[in-house]
């Protein structure tokens, strides 16, 4: 591929070196965690419903809520913040123990 | 609105809360004025949080959510996930990257990147359209309330409110106040929950948590009244509803002024950490908005009052305020909520317009037309270009072409398929060339006003490209016109290959 001799090469599919080999798995992680849980859930919302009855992800409560609006109006919202605290967990220890097998480490 | 006239007690609540801004920035700024210059400072993750949120909060979110929610019950929630989900994506994929990579505005990181004045130019371009769209609909509500609050019709409300707001970004910048974005923050959240909590005290809903309050609130309306507002994709179909809840993340994740956040931030671990706490800070906005939306709908189907769906769909931006007022609160808590109101579209409008005026004079005038131009000229070109962006504004904002939430949509998809692409590549594929970035940037453009432009010629782009939802399908086509397109023209130089591997990515072995 010509677009991409010499040595200075990113490719987010392709990573190099050690330390974004883990950081490319961290993000695909998050970003499956992100994808499957919203959308996913919709989709099966969606499945399930049956004509004139609806889904029986909302034929029960759940904090007061019809289960499915509890789950996309709260839940979805403290799931995403859950992603990126674990996120930036896994990314911080990460870093530490490259900085363990690197000198001047200056994050 | 329900009552004509002027309310005399909000409208003092609504200046006094400017001018405590006023104050508390001059005090702020002569106590900070060695360290930071207009972008305000930072204190560690909390704060950089609360500068994150209180530069994302606007009227879209404090006024146009609960109307949608109130309108489109289940299917509005779309606008909650997507302006939530898209911090993830904002995180997982750019921020410390972003960071490292230090420029200041989308512009200039799309310049140096791409090496390409027309690059810039372009990006620059589009920065300063999604601008002008996303401060149109802050300025329909910031007309709406000015006319509630003086009692006059939304034209004059929103001329007015044009003017106080200038005003207002003008003292600020002659006496040279400082933004305190944690106060901001602070009366933001107090503005809009503790009204909530007395509404559902006086209807009878646990009140210390209205975010589950409402829960039974819910209940009761659909057995009372048969009204089902969690009724899943009753006004949207689910390809819709992703649609537009990916187009929303996508454009949170490219919004030029939500990007310049973190260019400030004093190290990567702490603009890491304070996406969390601002994308925290916003989630306690959006867990209670449909409470304001359950609870007008509540007290409107108790009073009697049904409106016709085209009379709902004219008032649903005024549904806080009205859901305040119907609710019997006190004239102060009304106008606290007035306040939040008006100064979550003022800062939020006071941050857009330096955005684009900022694009205007350095990222076009003086990278593009003029690079010998003095400090002072392009200040004055930029306070010109402010005026000149405003104007623009009110015109759009005097004729609203739908809800605040909606237009604001159409900014959140300009930005999906133009910035948020161009970021994503630049940053994770060096091969990504300037002719394969300009290619997708103009592409990005055309995909997003597509149904405008030409859906009336081919049925099938409304229904792929619809106007507020259009990146589902748009940005995946405009990354594979920029990759199709780089790996036909000539490699970036190594200069700046080398630049991306070794200081953004640069935790080589």
């Amino acid at each position: 591929m010509r677009n991409e001799s010499g040595p200075y090469r990113v490719n987010l599919f392709r990573p190099k070196s050690g330390y974004m080999k883990g950081e490319v798995a961290i993000m695909l992680a998050a970003l499956v965690g992100w994808g499957v849980v919203t959308f996913g859930f919709q989709l099966l919302l969606r499945l399930t419903d049956v004509p004139g009855r609806g889904s029986w992800l909302a034929g029960f409560s759940f904090f007061n809520l019809p289960f499915h609006f509890w789950f996309t109006a709260q839940m979805l919202p403290l799931w995403f913040i859950i992603i990126c605290v674990l996120f930036n967990l896994c990314i911080d220890r990460l870093s530490k123990r490259q900085s363990r097998r690197r000198d001047g480490f200056n994050d | 609105m329900t009552d004509a006239g002027q309310k005399l007690i909000p409208m003092v609540i609504v200046f006094a809360v400017l001018l405590l801004f006023v104050v508390a920035g001059l005090l702020y700024k002569a106590r900070e004025s060695s360290e930071y210059g207009v972008s305000g400072r930072y204190s560690g993750r909390i704060g950089g949080g609360a500068a994150i949120a209180s530069n994302w909060m606007s009227a879209a979110s404090f006024l146009g959510m609960a109307g949608l929610i109130y309108l489109y019950g289940y299917s509005a929630l779309a606008y909650v996930i997507g302006w939530t989900g898209g911090y993830v994506l904002l995180l997982v994929l750019l921020a410390g990257q972003l960071r490292r990579f230090g420029k200041y505005t989308a512009p200039d990181f799309i310049g140096e990147r791409f090496e390409s004045p027309a690059a810039r130019l372009i990006s620059a371009a589009i920065s300063i359209v999604i601008t002008l769209v996303y401060s149109v609909a802050q300025f329909k509500g910031i007309g709406i309330v000015f006319a509630w609050l003086i009692g006059i019709n939304y034209t004059n409300g929103v001329i007015l409110g044009a003017a106080i707001l200038m005003g207002y970004i003008v003292l600020s910048g002659t006496l040279g106040v400082a933004r305190s974005q944690k106060l901001q923050y602070f009366v933001l959240i107090v503005t809009f929950i503790l009204p909530l909590m007395v509404l559902a005290y006086r209807l009878g809903y646990f009140w210390v948590m209205p975010q589950f309050g409402y829960g039974r609130a819910m209940t009761d309306l659909s057995r009372e009244f048969g009204t089902d507002i969690s009724a899943p994709f009753a006004h949207f179909g689910l390809f819709h509803w992703t649609a537009l809840c990916f187009t929303l993340m996508l454009g949170t994740a490219g919004l030029p002024h939500v990007l310049s956040r973190f260019y400030t931030v004093s190290n990567v671990r702490d603009a890491r950490w304070s996406v969390v706490w601002g994308l925290f800070f916003i989630a306690l906005i959006y867990w209670s908005a449909p409470a304001y939306a359950v609870f007008g709908r509540l007290i409107e189907a108790r009073a009697g009052i049904a409106l016709p769906p085209a009379a709902a769909y004219a008032m649903a931006d005024n549904v806080v305020l009205r859901t305040a007022l119907l609710g019997g609160l006190p004239q102060w808590l009304v106008g606290m909520l007035a306040a939040g109101a008006v100064s979550a579209a003022f800062f939020n409008v006071a941050g857009l317009l330096m955005t684009g005026a900022a694009s205007v004079s350095y990222d076009i005038y003086y990278r593009l037309v003029n690079p010998q131009a003095s400090e002072g000229r392009r200040m004055s070109l930029a306070k010109g270009a402010t005026l000149v962006l405003a104007l623009l504004v009110l015109l759009g904002a005097l004729n609203p072409p739908g809800l605040i939430a909606e237009i604001a949509a159409v900014a959140f998809a300009l930005a999906g398929n133009t910035i948020f692409p161009a970021f994503l590549l630049g940053i994770w594929w060096s091969g990504t060339t300037r002719h394969g970035v300009i290619c997708g940037m103009l592409a990005g453009v055309l995909i997003t006003f597509a149904q405008p432009l030409f859906g009336s010629l081919l049925p099938l782009v409304n229904t792929i490209f619809p106007l507020t939802a259009s990146a589902l399908c748009g940005a995946p086509l405009v990354i594979l016109i920029t990759i199709a397109v780089s790996r036909f023209t000539p490699p970036p130089s190594e200069e700046i290959r080398r630049f991306l591997a070794e200081e953004v990515h640069g935790h080589l072995e």
